[in-house]
């Protein structure tokens, strides 16, 4: 049994964020309503140079696929910027380590990763990137792709809460993306970096230094822009590193207080986005009822991961004990964030068994922004099977849901799982997995499976790590990774344009703002979970626990 | 006309957003940071007179010795700084052994510089470097051995 002083910890932090979000939610809405804010007088000179040099008209509302082809090639051209730094940078100034470029398959994983909001690394930053590489190579598209993650969630937010939201269509994407920038991400960084830099965390452009050590051998001490980076990779649920050991190599988490704050940092975002739903639809039961479903499973997950209660052993931290890294492990693939501070290996097959809940629901609460809009999709198909149960045509919000709305929900559903279980299959079948030294048994086969799990639901963390990097892993889950993020983003901006020109009636059929709706969600998204996804999970993680293998190590 | 006009605006923003957001803010960070917590950006320095010898924060292998506290080479970073507390007492008695610092000494200073993973519960630990140049910064004028070490990293 896990001691109480453990739980108390957990509580705090979750209370503790559940009301910063709260807060922070109420700001969010003014932003993306256009009201006053504080920040106002400040940033309204700043952003008009911006809007300037866009050319765009900023006011101008976007259909649905107007908003996803910007976001779209937006995407494209951020990674190649992105792409050009890493594969150039060995020329290119910022770069006193005289670190050579990456190679092309390594630089489009690392680019198709970061800008996908996944940040799978097969790649060691701290010795292989230069200080452009992981500023504009790496930290620049942390930035983006949770702006677009936010972006896409307040345009689907706009079109399900319909005309009466007094929105004009979506939206307008650069405006959202703007806005996102300057008066979200860019004030919070800007504060988290400085909080962590003054808690331990390096932040210097100067080099790494060579210090000789009381052995009398050599050591660098690879020094860097690194709280820049960890803030962005926390509050926009990244999770790529600037370290290959991530957040368990100590300049990026020197302590346990840095642990807890880098913890809360990446629930911040997803959890507001909840609220913020109810905000935009002014029906707070609303986003309650999405924020208790979500929350509901990462509880779930976090009371799996905590049954074996092991202790501090090989492959951890021992400033963090046992008990963090399991809960890093949880929050991490819950948030779909992806960094850890632990070896993943190190942890039980029932921890692992967890993580593989959280990417593969994506929705406990998942990603910044993202994580509001799969629950979404879960609400869509939930509202539909009641109403086959009941008898009656399926309400959401007042509006009919037809048969092809719940067919494109059921799609990007399914999308999921066919991105991530025809590659692992190709995997074995094309001797990918045996070329890096993996074998067929269930430890393998976990390590493999989580691989592409991780890669399709964008969240990053993986075994393989810099053992990945062979063209077949990095061109693989490179596509893996766009596909996981573009088409479930693709489907659900089309359910919100058609929920946009929906009549709504004020008679509801079915309350989804009650108690007992979040638990039937909750209900509803274990059955689709479990049905989908356990035989896989019987021959990986559950075959492990059952043959005794403690862990991977 | 469209498309042109989708290409250039998006275009323009990925490159607005490549120069505020991977250049200009981690640049704007490193100057506060460098000005407001300089020990900290610079990654926590440790001195033993005047020499710099590594970082708090990154743990180093002391290839054996029986005078000095080691530290995990199995974590997940590899670089480790910090050992439990039953460790370092177990250690301790090594380097009593050898050197005939008193055990009493020793457990003080480990008491001293004890941590703990919650806060104030959970697994005890210590900051391996720490106790090390505390060590030969305190005994370098009295046992040979710290006085090599201490004068090897500070004669030039």
């Amino acid at each position: 049994m896990i001691g109480t002083g453990y739980l108390l910890i957990t509580a705090l932090v979750w209370a503790t964020i559940i009301a910063l979000s709260w807060g922070l939610s109420k700001y969010l809405k003014k932003v993306y309503k256009n009201e006053k804010t504080f920040l106002d007088k400040l940033l309204n000179p700043f952003e008009n140079v911006i809007y300037r040099i866009l050319g765009i008209d900023r006011d101008k509302g976007m259909d649905w696929k107007e908003y996803f082809l910007s976001l779209f090639m937006f995407s494209v051209f951020t990674v190649a910027i992105s792409f050009i730094v890493l594969t150039f940078q060995g020329m290119l100034p910022l770069n006193p380590m005289k670190f050579h470029g990456m190679s092309w398959s390594l630089a489009f994983n690392t680019a198709m990763s970061i800008s996908s909001n996944t940040n799978l690394q097969h790649y060691n930053g701290g010795s292989t990137l230069s200080y452009l590489g992981q500023m504009v190579g790496i930290q620049f598209l942390q930035f983006t792709s949770a702006a677009s993650g936010i972006a896409v969630a307040v345009a689907i937010f706009r079109g399900f809460a319909g005309k009466r939201g007094g929105d004009r269509n979506l939206g307008n994407f650069y405006t959202d993306m703007v806005r996102t920038m300057t008066r979200v991400l860019l004030p919070l960084t800007l504060l988290l970096s400085l909080i962590l830099i003054g808690l331990g965390v390096p932040q210097s452009l100067s080099g790494y230094s060579l210090v000789r050590t009381l052995s009398g051998s050599f050591e660098l001490i690879k020094v860097g822009p690194v709280s820049s980076l960890v803030s962005i990779m926390q509050l926009g649920t990244n999770g790529g590193g600037y370290y290959g050991a991530n957040s368990a190599y100590p300049f990026q988490n020197p302590n346990p207080l840095t642990n807890y704050i880098e913890l809360g940092a990446m629930m911040l975002i997803p959890t507001s986005m909840l609220f913020l739903f109810g905000l935009m639809l002014d029906k707070k039961g609303e986003g309650r009822t999405i924020l208790i479903a979500s929350y509901g499973l990462y509880a779930i997950d976090l009371a799996i991961a905590l049954i074996p209660n092991t202790g501090l052993g090989p492959g951890m931290e021992t400033r963090f004990g046992g008990f963090s890294p399991v809960l890093y492990t949880v929050t991490t693939t819950a948030f779909t964030t992806g960094s850890v501070n632990t070896a993943l290996a190190a942890m039980h097959p029932l921890v692992i068994l967890a993580a593989f809940l959280g990417m593969m629901i994506q929705a406990t609460p998942g990603g910044a922004g993202v994580g509001a809009m799969y629950m979404l999709m879960y609400v869509m198909i939930t509202v539909f099977i009641v109403g086959l149960m009941a008898g009656r045509t399926p309400e959401y919000l007042g509006a009919k849901i037809s048969a092809k709305d719940v067919e494109l929900a059921i799609v990007a559903f399914l999308s999921h799982p066919i991105i991530i279980l025809v590659p692992t299959v190709l995997a074995y079948a094309l001797g990918a997995v045996h070329a890096i030294g993996l074998g067929n048994g269930p430890v393998g086969f976990t390590e493999i499976l989580y691989e592409y799990t991780s890669a399709a639901a964008n969240n990053g963390s993986d075994f393989l790590g810099s053992s990945g990097n062979t063209v077949f892993f990095n061109v693989s889950t490179g596509i893996v990774m766009w596909a996981g993020r573009f088409i479930p983003i693709l489907i659900m901006l089309a359910i919100s344009g058609r929920m946009y020109d929906k009549k709504r009636s004020p008679e509801v059929a079915l309350r989804t703002d009650d108690l007992i709706f979040p638990a039937i969600l909750i209900f509803s998204i274990i059955i689709l979970a479990v049905l989908t996804f356990f035989p896989f999970l019987a021959v990986g993680p559950i075959l492990m626990h059952l043959e005794g293998i403690g862990n991977a190590l | 006309m469209k498309g042109r006009k989708l290409i250039s605006g998006t275009l323009r923003l990925a490159l607005i957003f490549a120069v505020i957001c991977g250049v200009v803010y981690p640049v704007v960070v490193t100057g506060i940071g460098q000005a407001l917590f300089p020990y900290q950006a610079n990654g926590d320095l440790a001195q033993l007179g005047n020499a710099t010898v590594g970082s708090y924060l990154i743990g180093q292998s002391v290839n054996n010795s029986p005078y000095l506290f080691h530290v995990r080479n199995d974590s997940a970073s590899g670089v480790d700084p910090d050992i439990t507390v039953a460790s370092a007492l177990a250690q301790a008695l090594v380097i009593h052994n050898t050197t005939n610092i008193s055990i009493a000494y020793l457990d003080g200073l480990i008491h001293n510089n004890t941590q703990y993973s919650m806060f104030f519960f959970g697994t005890a630990f210590v900051n391996a470097l720490s106790l090390n140049i505390q060590i030969i910064d305190h005994f370098h004028n009295s046992i040979a051995v710290y006085a090599k070490i201490y004068n090897m990293l500070n004669d030039h």
